[in-house]
């Protein structure tokens, strides 16, 4: 009997929807690891762990950000040049002496701004996502540069020593505060997404836009919100780039949308928009994170690092493309009385 | 008139839960122009998709040209001479002419196109049908009954000797259609058959030499169109027994609830007025494209209004958005629930609570899943939904439970009014009684019910009042106890622009 209830728990936690996935992605993530212990005897060691975990936040983060865009069927490449624009911005600020306080929140109005634009754009002027951010991608590259007249910025200084404490190389409870910002971010929106009206309608234009708003769902205020959301993750990954090198650089975050989109789609979030699970993006920025750090262990070199990555990027959409394949066939045959009737 | 180019016999053809034609048998002349009648859904569509090879035949058997064929498939039935020109035209609007009419089959040396070939030969066959069409002109370019016309020249282009022709003149202005009259009379004299499907019986006149009518996927008639008058045919049409059982209950009409007032909203909602009453049901009668849809969507916000004043209980509601709608009590179960009513990755649950989330959420936005779990759970109870859980996946239903979910979601809430769009298509018989049961309990309730459908007998059978849309407009109202098929057909084919057709020649 018991068994029997084990059984049925087991197999209701499955059926929720997007479950499977993560749990597939999860054992892939159990065997890179013990892979990779096999392979180099200090990849557990206690520091490579923290690092390890260090190097995995800003992924997770911007990944955060792109699964929201994702999930609505809309997609995000403005999201690596806004993490170049926030570390530009927030840097020049501190070094003309504006406390880090201020210029952390001017830095992140400003990011939430590019957010809002691509909402705006997306949803509202129905400019095609891609054509979209792929503007807004090459202004906020544009922006990050002019900031400080095309140069990276000089040292932040000693009285943002707090400042990259905060972001990168202090630590809470024994774990780095990057670490503990990722966690409360994603708490936080796994929260917005999984437990709000907002969530719901995000999933649900992903799902189907003509059904939502026939439902009184505000497509435009809901577009918009994702975007912020995916500018606002951007921001904080900006921040942190400019905490790690005490500077701002103006090719930071070069290409981390690509690598958001990697996160998530690992994770078994639908690059078609309305399905997918928050929480299979930290699985997928770990793989991520799992990937370059075992194999720098290991000692291959970087080729053969991008290799690899991309390989298993390209096959883990694969399985999610051809599981849908397979499924809509049998729908089909289920769908042909509905035309009947409406036949002429 | 020559011999038998098409002869169809026993035809049977069945889909899950309906059985779309029963024994129907079809012949086709060389040189005539046959014209293929029925109510909606009276398997005309799916007889000519069979005869083009897109359905397979369950029984029966097909002669074409005299031989027997068999496993006909839309490649096979192109080669064969058939070609079919539907309703919604099949072309690329970015392409020339002449690449649509080769296309698919472009002609090529050593891998290079022949552009200019092709062109001469689309230019030939363009003369052919008198046409003064430039071949190397962008399709997207053209009028739309030239782009008919191309849609015809790709047909001929195969040397097709059969033509099916799916409401060919719904899109066209009368010169237009004049023009393809013309073109129909020559490809009659060239020897071809033409296959002639239209919901406008007045045309007929025009072109018809044979009818065929067609009735509940039943072979019903078929004579000499200079043998018979246009009342017969239509006592054919509609002349059905109402085998289908429709409920109805009574209920005193009550106070004025929504009342409708000089609405347009584009080419297909012009000047409707109207008024629904507490307690009674209003069916919209009408062909397809009579601006029905449009109008209900107009009302719910779904589309933008040109003008017009919507009141509800008396006082005038601004509806610009279906929310606005939501809010004032006004709820409409849209036509076509896979592209507009369900979201198909969701699951039940969350599709049901999708337009009522304000009432499950604090005002943090917070989901409160315990109401969402009752809701939903209430809902499908209420409506006798069957599935395993409601957290599965709606995909996963069948026809008559997802449209029952569409349902679902709408009467969780309290309303006023609420609108159905076609809400028994594509569901079985037991499935549609629990619908109209359904329309039934909300007319007790006081609720007024506006319900737009294609399918006559229904609309007889539920309504207590009902209005008959044409090209946009409200062409005729009556009580239930002087409406008729006849009338209602009468009203739905009082075209206003294209009444005056040219006399024939």
């Amino acid at each position: 009997m018991e068994t029997k209830d084990r059984q049925n728990a087991w197999k209701r936690f499955m059926s929720i929807r997007g479950v499977g996935q993560v749990v597939t992605v999860t054992a892939g993530l159990i065997v890179l690891c013990i892979v990779f212990s096999m392979l180099s005897s200090s990849f557990y060691s206690e520091r490579n762990v923290g690092n390890l975990l260090r190097q995995i936040a800003p992924i997770l983060i911007i990944g955060i950000g792109q699964a929201y865009v994702l999930i609505t069927g809309n997609i995000d490449l403005s999201i690596g040049s806004v993490v170049g624009m926030s570390c530009m911005i927030s840097a020049t600020l501190m070094t003309k002496g504006v406390a880090p306080f201020a210029a952390t929140m001017i830095t992140i109005l400003i990011c939430l701004g590019v957010g809002v634009l691509n909402g705006t754009l997306v949803a509202k002027c129905k400019v095609p996502p891609f054509i979209a951010t792929l503007g807004t991608m090459t202004i906020a590259r544009g922006v990050a540069q002019i900031v400080n007249n095309n140069y990276n910025t000089d040292a932040i200084g000693d009285s943002a020593q707090g400042f990259r404490n905060l972001f990168y190389y202090g630590k809470t409870l024994g774990l780095y505060n990057t670490i503990w910002i990722a966690v409360i971010l994603f708490l936080a929106f796994d929260f917005l997404l999984g437990k709000t009206r907002t969530g719901r309608h995000i999933y649900a234009i992903g799902s189907n836009m003509e059904a939502a708003k026939l439902s009184g769902v505000n497509s435009v205020n809901t577009t918009v919100i994702v975007y912020v959301v995916s500018a606002f993750c951007a921001c904080v990954v900006g921040l942190i780039t400019c905490a790690i090198a005490g500077m701002g650089t103006m090719d930071a975050g070069n290409m981390y949308e690509m690598y958001a989109v990697a996160a998530a789609a690992i994770g078994g979030i639908s690059t078609f928009g309305g399905e997918g699970l928050l929480v299979g993006t930290v699985v997928g920025a770990s793989i991520w994170g799992v990937l370059q750090n075992g194999l720098q262990f290991a000692g291959a070199p970087v080729a053969i690092r991008n290799i690899v990555i991309g390989t298993i990027v390209v096959i883990s959409v694969l399985l999610d493309v051809v599981i849908r394949k397979n499924k809509p066939r049998k729908k089909a045959k289920r769908v042909l009385p509905v035309q009947v009737g409406s036949a002429k | 008139m020559g011999e038998y180019l098409v002869e169809m016999d026993r035809i049977c053809k069945s889909f899950p839960g309906v059985k779309a034609l029963d024994d129907v048998s079809f012949r086709l002349k060389s040189g005539e122009v046959l014209a293929l009648l029925g109510e909606n859904g009276a398997g005309k569509s799916t007889l000519m998709n069979v005869l083009s090879g897109v359905y397979q035949k369950d029984e029966g058997e097909i002669r074409l040209f005299g031989k027997t064929v068999e496993d006909l498939n839309p490649k096979k039935a192109q080669e064969l001479g058939i070609a079919i020109i539907h309703q919604e035209m099949n072309l690329c609007r970015h392409l020339s002419v002449a690449e649509n009419i080769f296309l698919g089959r472009e002609e090529s040396r050593c891998g290079v196109l022949q552009r200019k070939d092709m062109n001469r030969r689309a230019a030939e066959i363009l003369a052919r049908l008198n046409l003064d069409i430039d071949p190397a002109e962008a399709v997207g370019n053209l009028a739309v009954s030239k782009q008919q016309m191309v849609e015809i020249a790709k047909a001929l282009s195969t040397d097709a000797r059969i033509l099916i022709m799916d409401e060919p003149t719904s899109a066209l202005t009368m010169s237009e259609i004049d023009e393809l009259f013309q073109i129909i009379r020559r490809l009659k004299g060239d020897g071809c058959g033409i296959v002639y499907i239209s919901h406008r019986l007045e045309e007929l006149q025009n072109i018809a030499d044979r009818v065929q009518i067609m009735r509940d996927g039943r072979y019903i008639a078929s004579m000499n169109f200079a043998d018979t008058t246009m009342d017969e045919i239509i006592a054919n049409m509609v002349g059905r027994e109402i085998t289908e059982k429709f409920p109805r209950i009574s209920c005193p009409r009550g106070e004025k609830i929504l009342e409708v007032r000089n609405l347009n909203a584009g080419k297909m909602v012009r000047d409707i007025n109207f008024d629904l009453f507490a307690g009674e049901i209003v069916g919209i009668a009408g062909l397809l494209g009579a601006g029905r849809t449009e109008t209900t969507r107009a009302i719910f916000g779904a589309d933008p209004k040109d003008s017009g004043q919507i009141l509800l209980d008396g006082r005038e509601v601004v509806i610009r958005r279906p929310i606005d709608a939501i809010r004032g009590g006004i709820m409409l179960v849209p036509e076509d629930r896979r592209k507009d009513g369900l979201c198909i990755k969701l699951s039940v649950q969350s599709n049901i609570s999708l337009p009522n989330l304000d009432m499950l959420s604090n005002r943090f936005g917070v989901i409160d899943r315990k109401k969402e779990k009752k809701l939903s759970e209430k809902s499908i109870q209420d409506l006798n939904i069957k599935l395993p859980s409601s957290t599965v996946n709606v995909a996963t239903l069948s026809g008559g439970n997802q449209q029952k979910v569409v349902v679902a979601k709408w009467l969780a809430r309290n309303s006023r009014v609420v609108m159905f769009d076609e809400p028994t298509r594509g569901i079985d018989v037991a499935a549609k009684v629990e619908i109209y049961n359904l329309m039934n309990e909300l007319k007790k309730q006081g609720i007024g019910v506006l319900f737009v459908s294609s399918e006559m007998p229904e609309i007889l059978g539920i309504s207590d009042r009902i209005l008959v849309m044409c090209d946009g407009k409200i062409t005729g109202e009556m009580e239930i106890g002087e409406a008729s098929q006849d009338l209602i057909l009468k009203y739905a084919t009082t075209f206003d622009t294209k009444s005056g057709l040219p006399e024939a020649i």
